[in-house]
Parts: structure tokens; C-alpha cells; sequence
């Protein structure tokens, strides 16, 4: 499981990325980018979270 | 992937009732929406090849309806209906967890279905993106429209959330209680249905708060729209290979030969390659910055790195497994695959029209051509490669193996179906090619009439015809497929299974040294034509009576 | 087992592999479309998405060079490009050098309206106007002001249109479902910045060449920019190609260009 939460932090951590470079570079135009991957990142560190814990 | 599991039509018929009851009612909805979505876009068809007329308002109904009935409800029905039943396969016997909310999740999907048809039906056509600009003056069929998608979004969020629970709640579970393979690909699969509502709802929350009169106009819809699409494009993809993964195994016996690990981590590269990847969507967009744009085309170039690592992860292991057996020659472990099940047809014609896909998809992701093919019969053209050609033909297949497994009642006629997936594969040669070339030529892509009053191409006809007779073809073998295909959704007499040819290469031990260069040598042949095809669309570019400076786009 | 393995069934082959229509970038540099600063495409790129970024306005984009246009701005310049350029039979057709040197008429009607034009000029700061010609009094006045060296020489080629850093503006309106100007009459050789924007919602206009097309799509109150130059004579078909409403199929206008006569080429 452990390898699995990493894989899915790895997730997190790209969409994050993007999502703030969206975030603080506002000539880019895009703030539908920083909603939408910005949530996703949220849900994949959820999930990451999850499997972490989740003892089987 | 390698636990000593039952088959996946064991796991699948040990799921208790109510979870057979739910997938049976969504994989019934998901061919009704393709029934009709083929329905839809066969007149569409007629209507381009200009064998039957509609007027304006009709023809952009028939386009929406073609689009919002497969697109959404078809794809994304039959994906839903899938993740259940291959999640509860993968609980083994256990059944679905959050069982409640995956019924929730259907019976919004459903509702969504229902809101969605009847809007595109009695509403201003607004063609299957909703764009609100089409029906300012129809606020409330913008309102109806988006909230079909809004309610099949929450119906994904829903039923992905039951997936995820199940999957990580397994029983029986593999060493270590990592997931295997196929339960770690359900999982990505699952998040990223619900990321993609969240970006529904940033697409079409707005348009629903305008039209209640509670919202300003949603003048960025377009641009919401292209981030909800992207994942759209990639959903399906994903959605597909795992399928692969699932019905090599059960038809061969073959698993990854490169182990579990591999296969996650490409799972994950799914995930991993959407973000970085969605601005091509954009480059016709005049007020798309040119940082975004040049930065977006380079990205573009990776957008297809987890499909085709899938790909040969399964082609090499199954290409192994066949030559440590005793096939021979180039491609003799190919001949000995198991041909008279209408399953091994269907994927492997997928596989074919996937290269074919990838190849004109890659023409279309240059900036620098997006002036020539972006809203012409080109995306049309290479799309339904996708679309029919990939997606489509793999859940069929997948519902080939799980709907007798749940109902016990055999498909309709399984030879005849045999030859399906290769009669809409030449439908589809026919249609893309000519859709294709009618891009090049710079046929609209949404333009009914396209006499200009005399002004357009005389070629813009033929080409069109062409696309009307390949869309026939290819309408009639889908819907010979899903008639069969939906024969099983009905109970027959319990003895009516009859096992279709298999093979079993599992437990082969595979040869020292022994090479598997079909995968790459497809991959170098897709990467040739995709070349190929570039450069012709340059020297076309190159070669027009008129240089261009700006506006996304430069030629000579 | 991995050691005994051939290499095209190691997962870094498959890895390498899977990265495989990167190569394709080979292909773009070669035709100077590489993203990044290989093969010959800098100077050009540079060049181009100058004006064009110039131009993208208000949405937030990044701009390289050029000064943004509003959407007042354009309908205004766009109604006096009309007004001063159209023809008895409809069609508009954009002063070239040839054309004001040699057609008095022309000469005339474009004196006649300078006024009008210049005070437009003047009042956004606009000074891509100059290329359009002007009565020599009026673009005397708007020199002075903006303090430019305004020497005969240098009068004649802006007065005319034709000055081979100048190009001559044209201005194309979109709405549903048809094109204003709806025929325009060109010339091969000539450059030409082709200012367009859509006036209610999203369009297309995309030219027909013969073998294929150009799109370029139009977004409400959004102004698109690109600097063209016809190489051949013939009829350009103008349509669009972004479904815009009951009226889309109908909505179509036309290019008409003729032989230069300082020749053809670019």
C-alpha cells in the first residue's frame, strides 16, 4: 500500500505544481487551470492519504 | 495481477444481486445512449454527405444530440458501469462498498441522461459544449442543458467514490496490501472521474446560476470547457487500457510480464500527464498568451506517453508469452491468438485504430497547423478513430466478457459479431480518410451546406460523400454489435454460455532472450506516419497563395 | 530472470519507447515550428507572434510587442475603413500604392474622408492609421503633433500605402451570420494587417486557398491581428467555421485578388 500512496502523492505534488504556477503567473489567463487542478491535487493528496492509512 | 484469483467472469458472477442489478441498469443505459448516439450520428452523416436535407436548426440538433448522446452519456455511462463491476471483481465476492452511493451515483447519471436529452431535444441546439453565447436568448434552455452535465457529473463523483472504497476495502487482497495492478488502475481511474466532475462544475455551474438569474453571463465557458474536455479525452483512453489489461488476461491468461509495480506506475503517468497536456485544445483561441501556447505545443508531444507504454507493456507481454510457447516467425504468436472470440476481434481492431488516432492526433497538436485543421472535418475525421474505432469497440468487448457473466445469457450470435469490430474498422477508413483530406482541403466542420453558393471546392462534395458512406458502414456494423452485445443484458436459459475460444499462455515460463518487436516496430511505424503526415500538412501550408504573420499561426 | 532478458522486453526500452513521438520534434524544427529556439524558426516566431500577441488584448495575455486595440477602438476604425474604402458596387477595396497614384477617384474619396480618419487617429493614439494615406494637409497636422520627421519622401510612401514597413490596415467585422466588409478587393504583393473580431459571438473566418484552407477563430470583442500578403490572384472564399446559430452555413464573404501591378512577389 505504501508504494501505492506514493504513486498518488506524486500526483498530488505535479497538479499542486501546476496549479500554483497558474496561480502566480495571472498573465497566463487561466484560472479555471488553478480551480480544477488545484482541487484535483487536493483530491489526490485525499486519496494518497487513504491509502496510507488504510489498513487491510 | 499475478494473486491466485477465480476468472474475472467467476468474480463477476459471484457479485451480490443488487450490485449485478445496478451494473446490468447502467451498462442497459450506456447501449441505449450508443443505440441512439449512432442513430443520431448517422443522419448526421447523410446530412454532410448531403443525401438528406435538414434545416439549419435541425441539423445542429442532430449534432448536438449525436455529441451529448455519446460523448457523455454513452462513454461515460458505460465507464461507470465498468469501474463497478471491475471493482467489485476485484473485492471478490465482497460486493460494492458505499452501496448506497453508488446507487445515488446512477441514478443521477440517469437523471442527467434524461435532463440532457430532453434539453438538446426541446432547447436552442447548442451544440454538445453548451456554449451559453448559442442561447442568450434561451436562458432556460442553457440552464436545462448544463444541469444534464451537472447531475451526471455528481452521478460520476458518486459512483467513482463507491470504486475507490471498494477497491481499497478488498478482500483477499494481494502481499503486503498493496493493490494489484488492475485495483491500483481503478483507483487513479476513479479520482480522476471525480476530478473531471469537480471540472464540470467549474464548466457549467455558472451557466446554470446565469440562468436562474442568480450568476453573471458566463463569458469564460468556452475556456472551462477546455479543461473539462481534455480530461474527457483522457478518461476514456485510460478507461480503455485497462480494459485491455483486463480482457489480455482473460482471454490469454497473460499478465504484465514487467510486474504489478510497472504497471502502477503507468497508471499513475496517466494522472501524471493530463495537467501539462491540456493547451493544445486552445491554439486557435485568439487570446491564448503566446507563452501558454509555445509552452503547450512542446507539452503536447507527451500526451500520448502512458497509452503507448500500456500498449507495449501488453503487446510485449502477450508477444513473449507466444514465442516462449513455439510461435514463429515475425508474427506467428499473432495468428495463434484466439481470432473466433469476438473479444480478441474487437481489441485488437482497437489497437489498430488507436495507431491510426495517434497519428493524425499528433498532425493536429502542432501550433503552428492548428490554423489549418482546427474547426475543420479534419478533428471529426481522425477523432472517431478514437471515439468508435478504440474506445467504443473495447467496452463492447468488455461487455462481451462481464454481461453473461452477470446475467448468464450468451451475446447474440458471436461469429457474426466476430466480424463486427472489422466492418467498422473499414467504415472508419473510409470515413476518417475522407474526413481527413477533407480537412486538409478546409472543410468546416460543423457547416451542413457547404456550397458556399458555388464558391467552395468541387473536391468538398466528393470528400463528403466519401464520409457519408464510411459513417454507413460504420453505423451498421456498431449497431450489429450493440444489438448482439445487448442480447446479453436479457436472461436466457442458464445454460446459454457458451465459452468463447481462449487460450492459456499464463503459465508458460517465458524463454531466455526472447524479443517481443511487434510493439515497437507498430510504435516506430505510428511515429513514421505521424511524420509523414506533418510534413505534408507544412509543404500544404507552405505552398498556399498567401503568407500569414500572427494569429497563432506562421506559414510561408 | 531481468538479466536473461531481451532488451526489447526491458522496461526501459518500453519506457524509451513510450516517449517515442517526441521524435516529432525533429520534424517541427525542421520546418522552423520547434517550440524551442532550434533550427530556423526564432527570427520568424519572434516576428510573427509580435504583432499577433501584440494584439490579443484583454484577456490577460502576455504581451510580446504592439499595443493592444479595444473593441471601440476597432468598431470605429473599422466603420471609417469602410466608409472610405467602399466601392459604387459594394465592395471594399483598400488603397494601395498603385491605386492612389494612378485613380484619381480613389485619390478623392480618401482626401475627402481623412479628416474624419485622422481625428480618430489622433484621438486613440493610433498611429497604424498613417499607413491607410491621407491629404497631404491632414497627415502634415498629425506629424507635427506626434513630433515624426514627416520629409516628402517619407510622406509619399505613407500617404500611398505601400511602404514596405508599413502595412496597409484592413479591417473585417464578423457577426450573425455574414462579414463587413463582405467582398474585399486585394492585391498580390502587398502587406496587409488584417485586424478582425467577432461583434456578438464566437466565429471563424477561415480563407479558402485553394488546397486547403486558413482559420483564424474570432471571439466576441476580442481583437485577432495578422499581418498578410496574397502571392497569387484569384477569389478567396471567406466562411465560418465556428457554429454560430440558424444562420452559420449562409455566412460566408469573398477576397477578390488581383495582379499587383509592381508585380507579384513578395
Amino acid at each position: 500500500m505504501k508504494e501505492d500512496a506514493l504513486l498518488i502523492l506524486l500526483v498530488f505534488v505535479v497538479w499542486a505544481a501546476l496549479a500554483l504556477i497558474y496561480a502566480l503567473v495571472p498573465s497566463l489567463g487561466m484560472p479555471g487551470y488553478v480551480r480544477v487542478w488545484g482541487a484535483g491535487a487536493m483530491l489526490f493528496l485525499g486519496l494518497a492519504g487513504l491509502l496510507a492509512v488504510v489498513r487491510r | 495481477m499475478n494473486a491466485p484469483l477465480p476468472s474475472l467472469s467467476d468474480r463477476v458472477s459471484a457479485l451480490p444481486g443488487c450490485d449485478k442489478a445496478l451494473v446490468r441498469v447502467l451498462f442497459g443505459a450506456s447501449l441505449l445512449a450508443l443505440a441512439l448516439g449512432v442513430g443520431f450520428g448517422w443522419l448526421t452523416a447523410l446530412g454532410r454527405a448531403g443525401v438528406a436535407v435538414f434545416e439549419p436548426q435541425q441539423a445542429a440538433r442532430l449534432l448536438t444530440l449525436h455529441g451529448v448522446t455519446v460523448f457523455f452519456y454513452w462513454l461515460y455511462l458505460a465507464q461507470t458501469a465498468l469501474l463497478l463491476v471491475l471493482a467489485g471483481a476485484e473485492r471478490n465476492g465482497g460486493g460494492l462498498a458505499l452501496r448506497s452511493l453508488a446507487w445515488i451515483g446512477g441514478a443521477l447519471m440517469l437523471a442527467g441522461f434524461a435532463v440532457s436529452e430532453i434539453a438538446s431535444i426541446t432547447g436552442t441546439p447548442l451544440l454538445y459544449d453548451g456554449g451559453p453565447a448559442l442561447g442568450r436568448d434561451d436562458p432556460a434552455a442553457v440552464g436545462w442543458f448544463s444541469l444534464g452535465y451537472l447531475l451526471l457529473g455528481a452521478g460520476l463523483a458518486a459512483s467513482s467514490a463507491s470504486a475507490i472504497a471498494t477497491v481499497i476495502t478488498r478482500r483477499n487482497g494481494g502481499a503486503g496490501g498493496a493493490l494489484s495492478a488492475v485495483g491500483f488502475a481503478l483507483f487513479a481511474w476513479a479520482g480522476f472521474l471525480i476530478v473531471s466532475a469537480i471540472a464540470a462544475v467549474n464548466a457549467f455551474l455558472p451557466s446554470v446560476l446565469w440562468a436562474l438569474g442568480r450568476g453573471a453571463f458566463p463569458a469564460n465557458q468556452p475556456t472551462e470547457w477546455h479543461i473539462l474536455f481534455h480530461n474527457l479525452h483522457y478518461l476514456p483512453l485510460m478507461a480503455t487500457v485497462v480494459v485491455w489489461y483486463v480482457l489480455v488476461q482473460a482471454l490469454t491468461g497473460v499478465s504484465s510480464m514487467h510486474g504489478a509495480r510497472f504497471s502502477k506506475i503507468v497508471f499513475a503517468s496517466y494522472l501524471l500527464f493530463v495537467p501539462p497536456t491540456s493547451l493544445y485544445h486552445m491554439f486557435l483561441e485568439p487570446n491564448l498568451s503566446e507563452t501558454v501556447r509555445v509552452v503547450g505545443s512542446l507539452l503536447s508531444l507527451f500526451v500520448a506517453v502512458p497509452t503507448v507504454m500500456a500498449f507495449l507493456i501488453i503487446v510485449s507481454s502477450l508477444e513473449a508469452h507466444g514465442r516462449s510457447r513455439g510461435a514463429s516467425g515475425r508474427l506467428g504468436w499473432v495468428g495463434a491468438l484466439p481470432w473466433k472470440n469476438p473479444v480478441m476481434a474487437a481489441i485488437a481492431c482497437a489497437a489498430l485504430n488507436l495507431g491510426l488516432g495517434l497519428t493524425f492526433a499528433f498532425v493536429l497538436i502542432q501550433e503552428k497547423l492548428a490554423p489549418l485543421f482546427s474547426d475543420t472535418f479534419f478533428v471529426p475525421g481522425y477523432f472517431h478513430f478514437f471515439a468508435v474505432g478504440t474506445v467504443s469497440l473495447s467496452f463492447l468487448a468488455a461487455m462481451m466478457v462481464v454481461l453473461p457473466a452477470l446475467t448468464g445469457s450468451a451475446p447474440w450470435r458471436p461469429a457474426l459479431l466476430c466480424r463486427m469490430p472489422a466492418v467498422i474498422s473499414l467504415g472508419l477508413l473510409i470515413f476518417g480518410a475522407a474526413g481527413i483530406a477533407a480537412g486538409y482541403a478546409g472543410v468546416p466542420r460543423r457547416t451542413f451546406d457547404i456550397s458556399y453558393g458555388g464558391g467552395a471546392p468541387a473536391l468538398w462534395h466528393t470528400l463528403m460523400t466519401a464520409v457519408g458512406i464510411g459513417g454507413t458502414v460504420f453505423a451498421l456494423g456498431l449497431t450489429v454489435l450493440v444489438l448482439g452485445v445487448a442480447r446479453s443484458l436479457l436472461p436466457g436459459p442458464k445454460d446459454s454460455v457458451v465459452q468463447q475460444p481462449v487460450v492459456s499462455w499464463g503459465d508458460t515460463p517465458l524463454r531466455s532472450q526472447v524479443a517481443a518487436w511487434t510493439g515497437p516496430a507498430g510504435v516506430v511505424l505510428v511515429v513514421v506516419a505521424m511524420a509523414l503526415f506533418t510534413i505534408v500538412a507544412f509543404d500544404l501550408m507552405n505552398a498556399l497563395p498567401l503568407t500569414v504573420i500572427g494569429g497563432g499561426g506562421h506559414s510561408h | 530472470m531481468s538479466e536473461n532478458r531481451h532488451f526489447t522486453t526491458r522496461r526501459g526500452f518500453i519506457t524509451g519507447m513510450g516517449f517515442g513521438a517526441v521524435g516529432l520534434y525533429g520534424v517541427w524544427a525542421a520546418y522552423g515550428a520547434a517550440p524551442l529556439p532550434f533550427g530556423n524558426h526564432h527570427e520568424t516566431l519572434h516576428q510573427g507572434h509580435g504583432d499577433a500577441a501584440g494584439t490579443l488584448g484583454h484577456a490577460g495575455a502576455d504581451h510580446d510587442a504592439g499595443s493592444a486595440m479595444t473593441p471601440e477602438a476597432f468598431r470605429r476604425e473599422h466603420a471609417a475603413f469602410v466608409d472610405r474604402f467602399k466601392r459604387p458596387d459594394g465592395s471594399v477595396e483598400p488603397v494601395a500604392g498603385q491605386a492612389v497614384s494612378h485613380d484619381t477617384g480613389h485619390h478623392d474619396m480618401n482626401a475627402h474622408d481623412m479628416g474624419h480618419h485622422d481625428v480618430d487617429a489622433h484621438d486613440m493614439g493610433y498611429h497604424d492609421m498613417d499607413a491607410h494615406g491621407a491629404g497631404h494637409h491632414d497627415m502634415n497636422a498629425h506629424g507635427a503633433e506626434d513630433g515624426h520627421d514627416m520629409s516628402g519622401h517619407a510622406m509619399s510612401h505613407t500617404a500611398h500605402g505601400a511602404d514596405a514597413d508599413q502595412p496597409v490596415d484592413l479591417y473585417l467585422l464578423a457577426f450573425m451570420w455574414g462579414y463587413n466588409p463582405d467582398i474585399l478587393r486585394l492585391r498580390t504583393g502587398v502587406r496587409y494587417r488584417l485586424r478582425m473580431m467577432a461583434d456578438d459571438i464566437t466565429h471563424g473566418a477561415s480563407f479558402q486557398l485553394g488546397a486547403a484552407s486558413r482559420i483564424i477563430r474570432l471571439r466576441p470583442d476580442s481583437v485577432s491581428d495578422q499581418i498578410i500578403t496574397f502571392t497569387k490572384p484569384g477569389t478567396v472564399l471567406i466562411y465560418c467555421t465556428v457554429y454560430c446559430g440558424a444562420g452559420h452555413d449562409q455566412m460566408q464573404g469573398k477576397i477578390i485578388v488581383t495582379a499587383s501591378e509592381q508585380g507579384g512577389q513578395p
